[in-house]
């Protein structure tokens, strides 16, 4: 690696982030001709912020890997990577082997079916909540709904969902960088560098759902545990280690991203009225409103990749081993691709945000199941003429990987 | 796309019908995401069972809609015939 000329810009320092994203130093890095070099740690990384450099480096695994060091900024040893590898830190043909496996649960058509349970999920949590008149909307809206669906969708049974809500929970203060419980809660004896997110919830996390999917193999059901486990592809299916990981992932990913934006895209709402009764007005509008929302909130801000040889990018030489860092918000900002890109404009169109990743191979596997989500959640407030309020301001997670909010509240009339 | 469509309807027609394209798509890459039957239901369809999308019938599609398709595509499967 070489270092740039100009003074390296500190983008991740978690404080950095306790007032929301610090988007006017992205500004400035996507003005600057090529990628700017941060140092982190012992060594460093191109920081990519231009929405097609973004695209183009998400569509070159073979260059920028996914399978060496760790797809999060910090390296981890080997054993530990080993570990923790989840179908997020494999390249092909790992990756695509894997990929196959459990696509055919997220596919548009395959997500249809959870709809109408969906639905209900999210009725049931709005009639509470304004029966009440509002709230923090993190705590008793944002974060219940996508935990509840994936339980449902995974097949979790009910008098289990506290205790998963309360795993998750800690794996989300976990990105904080914030570890609240002893190491060997839950009777974790697991070296911490060995599980995700280096949490004890995590170990609970695995062996939660080695004895879901060990019930589910002998007793089979309608869900997508019982799917996992009998996953057969030529007589391939995942191994012991895979299973646990993608289980952990989807509790994990299925949880903390679609809380973020259902939070900023309530925050949204309430901060810009205006485009709130378009949608209360017109049903179209909930669609392009819907995508418009994933851009605002970009829940995962970043992911890095490892040259795997002497490349180049955006005409800026890159070495072998160096770390690249996609910055999704920053590509979701880019004025070269949207019109006035810090308005929020539920009619914006066209829209192509990178809130699911730039595309490759690593495109968001649940991208159709945030969407309906989301979607889903929009048609209720419209339905039931919610006009949300801001009431205190939001407390931001201090976190340059999730795009998280602690609370936030709100209050709710109708319009 | 369909800038000019009021403009000029006839010439805009006309050079649509010129302008399609033949897609193909690469089984062993495509990883079943299911985007491109989403986005053009009558070229595209993904097999249930071997989760893997295939080109029905001709394949043919004007080339803006053929080229949003390709750049959707997340495994890059996708290609227009000739480029």
């Amino acid at each position: 690696m070489t270092s740039t000329t100009s003074e390296p810009v500190d983008v991740t320092t978690s404080s950095l982030y306790l007032d929301g994203f610090p988007h006017e130093r992205f500004t400035a890095m996507r003005e600057t001709p090529g990628l700017t070099w941060h140092p982190y740690g012992d060594a460093g990384f191109w920081a990519i912020t231009r929405h097609a450099d973004v695209k183009e480096a998400s569509k070159r695994p073979a260059d920028f890997s996914s399978g060496i060091g760790h797809t999060n900024l910090w390296d981890l040893e080997p054993d530990a990577l080993e570990a923790r590898r989840s179908i997020l830190d494999t390249d092909a043909p790992d990756h695509t082997r894997l990929r196959r496996l459990v696509s055919k649960a997220f596919t548009p058509k395959a997500i249809r079916v959870w709809e109408d349970v969906t639905r209900q999920i999210t009725c049931e949590l709005l009639d509470d909540w304004m029966e009440k008149g509002g709230g923090d909307w993190v705590a008793e809206v944002a974060a219940p709904l996508p935990i509840r669906v994936i339980l449902t969708i995974l097949g979790v049974p009910v008098e289990d969902a506290d205790y998963l809500v309360e795993i998750s929970n800690y794996l989300v203060e976990g990105t904080s960088d914030k570890p609240s419980l002893p190491a060997d809660a839950y009777g974790n004896s697991t070296e911490l560098r060995l599980l995700p997110f280096q949490s004890p919830a995590s170990h609970a996390l695995y062996e939660y759902g080695e004895q879901l999917g060990a019930k589910r193999l002998a007793d089979p059901q309608e869900d997508m545990v019982t799917m996992l486990v009998q996953l057969e592809d030529d007589g391939d299916r995942l191994s012991h280690n895979e299973y646990r990981n993608f289980f952990h992932a989807l509790v994990f990913a299925g949880n903390e991203t679609t809380r973020t934006a259902i939070t900023h895209g309530a925050m949204a709402f309430a901060d810009n009225p205006d485009q709130w009764q378009r949608i209360l007005d017109d049903p179209a509008m909930v669609e392009p409103g819907v995508e418009e929302l994933l851009r605002w909130a970009t829940p995962v801000l970043h992911m890095r990749r490892t040259a795997t040889a002497d490349t180049e990018l955006a005409g800026t030489p890159i070495a072998a081993g160096d770390k690249v860092v996609m910055w999704y918000m920053s590509a979701n900002r880019d004025e070269a691709v949207f019109d006035d890109p810090f308005r929020f404009d539920v009619g914006r169109d066209p829209n192509p945000h990178l809130a699911f990743g730039g595309g490759g191979p690593h495109f968001c596997l649940g991208a159709f199941l945030a969407r309906m989500e989301v979607t889903v959640l929009v048609q209720e407030m419209r339905k039931r003429n919610m006009v949300l309020e801001t009431r205190s301001p939001a407390v931001h997670a201090p976190s340059n990987f999730v795009h998280g909010v602690l609370a936030a509240e709100m209050g709710v009339s109708h319009g | 796309m369909g800038e000019n469509d009021a403009a000029d309807d006839d010439a805009a027609h006309e050079d649509a019908a010129d302008d399609r394209v033949t897609l193909t798509l690469d089984a062993e890459v495509c990883i079943g995401v299911g985007q491109c039957e989403l986005l053009e239901p009558d070229v595209f369809r993904l097999d249930d069972d071997e989760n893997i999308s295939a080109v029905i019938g001709e394949g043919r599609l004007p080339r803006d809609r053929a080229e949003a398709v390709v750049d959707k595509c997340p495994s890059s499967a996708i290609q227009i015939a000739g480029d």
